[in-house]
């Protein structure tokens, strides 16, 4: 497998959920024959689209977790890299979004931009990530390609271009003229497979020529001899234009535009066409990776199989023989029988059966270049590990995950449920950074943890489907956290004679709130009152504290402790003694920082029927939230507001009601809010009603 | 404490009245100037020192996203910040987000009665009722008739608000004979309030073409680096 590396797309194929990006993956990949027949989403056929590998997928008609697939295209090879559309998996996206060089923006020509696709757009922008723009659903009622051409300019930002123009809209969608070659694409055959190119029709001649203006004027902005050329009123050839446009794509200066309809088979073929002239190549992206013997200093990855390997694990998937790790590989080459150092665990990985995918076929392969995405077989490890030649101890950048803002705990229903569900979840936290099992102490349940409600449930979902595992669940319960608000001081001794040895430690000194970070820990003890060898103990003794607050148990975060003098004994300190102290001292100071409770606060984004905008603001108030805007978009009104957490539970059933199911929101950690003094008389009521009953 | 501080030297203090208003209750006032100088910038600052005051705004605006006129307030309050030299402004920025609220339109859908129908639907559902409403964008052009202006000022007084509203002007346009921009000279009547915004030289000034009170003698400016009033 060996091949140039101009001649490679890793591209990813980014939506709002419901925009039919995986129509038009599954469209892409019949017309690179890599499969032979079409599945529509929610197929009639009971096949379901290709590329949803997961039965919960296909059952939803929504892809929720990312494969790669390889085919090709005008002699390119083109790995794709399906992204899951909902915001409670944004780290999936994430993820996938650091291995591609290139992304398809799809849009719904009837929808246009829509809230997903702001968060899908600034993620994409996050990593850089050059794209190209493909309306599609030109044959739906309410077709409107040039609204959302605008939309893109105006809510996201992007200096876009149409590149093509539609020929009939809605019903009448016939196909397109594309305005580099100035002619007519149509679709003929069952499948759109046989294109038939003709002149453009006479009564679009002129808004065509006008439309190209626009765009030759656009292009030379990225080619002085464009610029010239059309300055000088020269001809100017298709390839000129895609010549100037690849590269103000690949600065990611303008964002071409596509359209089409996948589900009616129109418009794929030049998309691909596109992909493959204005996308960017592994060699055209830069790559950095951190030296972990540098202290992470950042190193610039070269592009060539020459180089040592350096490759990354971004998705893990649980097959028939085994764990499938998807990696691509940034330097170097890997092949069969190589042996590379996971980087994070610095455990020796012996490489086995090296793979490419295809959805859920495959090719065994003997070896993935530079610039290239495979998979690899029997590997142990998480995703997001980096695998490095033994020479090099790199890492590729880390990505932030955020904490968790939900749990919930789950109860199997048998002994083969609670091993299934061990095998579940141990799968899944390696797959996804924001998900996290542990089992309680107290309680002893197993508590899930993750980023939404939706996040919890498909993964529920997914043990039984996926583990045959029968769970059942609690009811969600929000993050709380606790954080002090004013300065307060400590002076404890802690000092213990019961026969024997005694402890004995003090620890003098403050704490404070910390606005950024979760704790900071200072020793400005001078002249020895506390032995250096007692400090890291101290340390240890108030981070211990920070499991659980004083005033409802919950962890607190955000605090700067001091400790500036103290006292030890010659015989009697010892590490357990001054864990004590620093643990008793921060009981003492704690009460008078007056400790507050913080919840997690949502960015919540309501879409809806103009006409529904007063009953939805209404149900925004009630859960305490608060109104940062609204625009007003004609037939549409988007609401955006920060609303806890806590008072989102069961929200999509009320929205769904309150608009006739008109509406739709979407909801993504902002940040912490102190709780307001009633909520928090609630809460501690609640808690102590429930010791009650823990108790009887 | 921090925030009756940030209102003592608030420069705008100069301009109002003892209850910290330039423009009576259902007045109008419009901010002049010539595109980039400034406008957005300085109808933010009214809305602070209003939502410091424990008033709620209403930021309207004609073409910007929610996000970008989030961005704007965010901004300028940083830069206030930094120029104060105050710590924990975020704290103060999530007690003081809740009394704005941003509406933003397209250009084509904004009328008066249809802002009406909005206002009403938040008073009667007690989601928000604003003491100061900021209008970012309205065009003036042929099409602006008098009663568009005498509906809002109708509309300023239903809600016992006020509005501020921003006029862009051009360079190559010459004022009336009473030195009132032409976008505006023939409503010049229905308003308390016209600031024109000119740079000039290192400053951009504030000069006050109509007003009366304590408005009428003052000679702000904008420093051009962070746009926040100065005087």
């Amino acid at each position: 497998m060996s091949i140039e590396l101009n001649k490679i797309r890793n591209i990813g194929i980014s939506a709002h959920i419901d925009s039919g990006k995986t129509t038009l993956t599954e469209r892409i990949l019949f017309y690179t024959q890599k499969i032979h027949a079409i599945h529509d989403v929610k197929g009639k056929d009971g096949v379901g689209a290709t590329m949803d590998s997961m039965e919960l997928e296909k059952e939803r008609g929504i892809t929720i977790a990312s494969a790669a697939t390889f085919c090709e295209w005008d002699e390119h090879e083109i790995n794709i890299i399906d992204t899951p559309g909902h915001v409670d998996f944004t780290i999936e996206v994430e993820r996938s979004l650091r291995v591609l060089d290139g992304a398809i923006l799809v849009l719904c020509s009837v929808g246009g931009v829509q809230s997903q696709s702001i968060t899908v757009d600034q993620q994409m922008k996050r990593y850089k990530v050059p794209c190209i723009a493909f309306i599609n659903k030109c044959d739906r009622s309410g077709a409107n390609p040039e609204r959302v051409t605008e939309q893109l300019i105006e809510k996201l930002g992007h200096n876009a271009i149409a590149m093509q123009m539609p020929i009939g809209l809605e019903a009448e969608h016939e196909g397109v003229v594309d305005l580099a070659s100035m002619k007519a694409i149509y679709f003929d055959g069952d499948n759109g497979e046989d294109l038939r190119i003709e002149e453009i029709p006479a009564e679009l001649k002129d808004r065509a020529e006008e439309k190209r203006e626009e765009l030759i004027e656009q292009a030379s902005n990225f080619c002085d001899d464009l610029a010239e050329a059309f300055l000088e009123e020269q001809e100017i050839s298709a390839e000129m234009i895609l010549s100037a446009m690849r590269k103000g794509v690949l600065s990611r200066k303008v964002t071409p535009v596509y359209m089409g309809s996948a589900y009616k088979n129109k418009g794929v073929q030049p998309l691909l066409d596109a992909a493959v002239q204005l996308l960017p190549d592994p060699s055209d992206v830069s790559n950095s990776a951190l030296d972990l013997d540098n202290e992470e200093t950042p190193i610039e990855l070269g592009s060539s199989s020459e180089d040592p390997t350096v490759a990354l694990a971004f998705k893990l998937e649980d097959g028939q023989y085994g764990q499938l790790t998807y990696i691509r590989v940034y330097q170097g080459t890997i092949t069969k029988g190589d042996t590379l150092i996971n980087t994070r665990s610095g455990k020796k990985i012996k490489i086995g059966r090296l793979v490419r995918m295809h959805a859920n076929q495959m090719e065994d392969i003997g070896s993935i270049q530079a610039g290239y995405i495979g998979a690899l077989f029997g590997i142990d490890c998480a995703s997001g590990d980096t695998f490095a030649d033994p020479k090099l101890n790199y890492s590729m950048t880390s990505m932030f995950v955020p904490n968790p803002v939900i749990s919930l705990a789950i109860i199997p229903k048998d002994n083969k449920a609670q091993i299934n569900m061990s095998k579940a979840l141990n799968r899944f936290s390696k797959e996804d950074p924001t998900f996290r099992a542990f089992v309680d102490d107290e309680t002893n349940e197993t508590i899930i943890e993750g980023m939404g409600e939706l996040h919890l449930e498909v993964y529920v979902e997914r043990m039984r489907r996926e583990y045959n595992a029968e769970v059942t669940t609690g009811q969600p319960r929000v993050a709380y956290r606790e954080t002090i608000t004013k300065r307060a001081e400590f002076n404890y001794t802690h000092k213990k004679q019961t026969g024997g040895s005694g402890q004995y430690g003090r620890v003098t000194g403050y704490m404070e709130p910390l606005s950024e970070g979760e704790f900071e820990f200072i020793n400005k003890i001078t002249g020895g009152a506390i032995p250096t060898q007692f400090i890291s103990s101290c340390e240890k003794g108030f981070k211990s504290s920070l499991e659980k607050g004083a005033l409802m148990e919950f962890p607190v975060t955000g605090i700067r402790v001091e400790i500036n003098d103290g006292a030890a004994h010659n015989v009697d300190s010892s590490e357990m003694a001054f864990q004590a102290a620093a643990k008793g001292a921060f009981r003492e100071a704690y009460n008078k920082a007056k400790p507050v409770i913080h919840e997690p606060i949502m960015k919540v984004v309501v879409e809806t029927p103009t006409e529904f905008q007063g009953s939805v603001m209404g149900t925004i108030n009630q859960r305490r939230g608060t109104i940062v805007g609204t625009q007003d978009e004609g037939p549409i009104c988007v609401i955006e507001s920060q609303v806890p957490l806590a008072e989102m539970f069961g929200y999509s059933t009320i929205l769904r009601s309150s608009t006739q199911g008109k509406a739709q929101f979407t909801m993504e950690f902002a940040n912490y809010h102190r709780v307001p003094q009633s909520i928090t008389e609630e809460l501690q009521k609640k808690k102590a009603e429930e010791a009650k009953k823990g108790a009887a | 404490m921090l925030k009756k501080d940030l209102m003592m030297r608030n420069p705008l203090r100069a301009v109002s009245d003892e209850n910290g208003y330039i423009l009576p209750e259902g007045g109008l006032g419009a901010v002049v100037a010539r595109a980039g100088v400034g406008k957005t910038a300085l109808l933010v600052q009214l809305a602070l020192n209003s939502l410091l005051k424990g008033d709620n705004a209403l930021h309207i605006s004609l073409g910007d996203p929610v996000r970008k006129v989030s961005l704007w307030y965010k901004e300028v309050f940083n830069n206030i910040g930094v120029q104060y030299q105050i710590e924990k402004i975020d704290d103060l920025w999530n007690e003081l987000l809740p009394q704005r609220f941003i509406m933003t339109f397209n250009i084509d859908g904004f009328s008066v009665p249809r802002l009406d129908e909005r206002l009403t639907e938040l008073a009667d559902q007690n989601i928000f009722h604003p003491q100061m409403i900021l209008i970012d964008g309205l065009p003036f052009n042929e099409q602006t008739k008098r009663t568009d202006l005498q509906a809002l000022k109708e509309l300023s007084e239903k809600f016992k608000s006020h509005i501020w509203f921003t006029v862009r002007s051009h360079r190559h346009e010459e004022p009336d004979s009473d030195g009132m921009p032409i976008q505006i000279a023939e409503f010049a009547d229905l308003l308390d309030v016209v600031v024109k915004l000119e740079p000039q030289e290192s400053d951009i000034r504030l000069n006050v073409l109509k007003g009366s009170g304590a408005i009428s003698s003052q000679n702000l400016s904008l420093d051009p680096a962070t746009m926040l009033i100065k005087e």
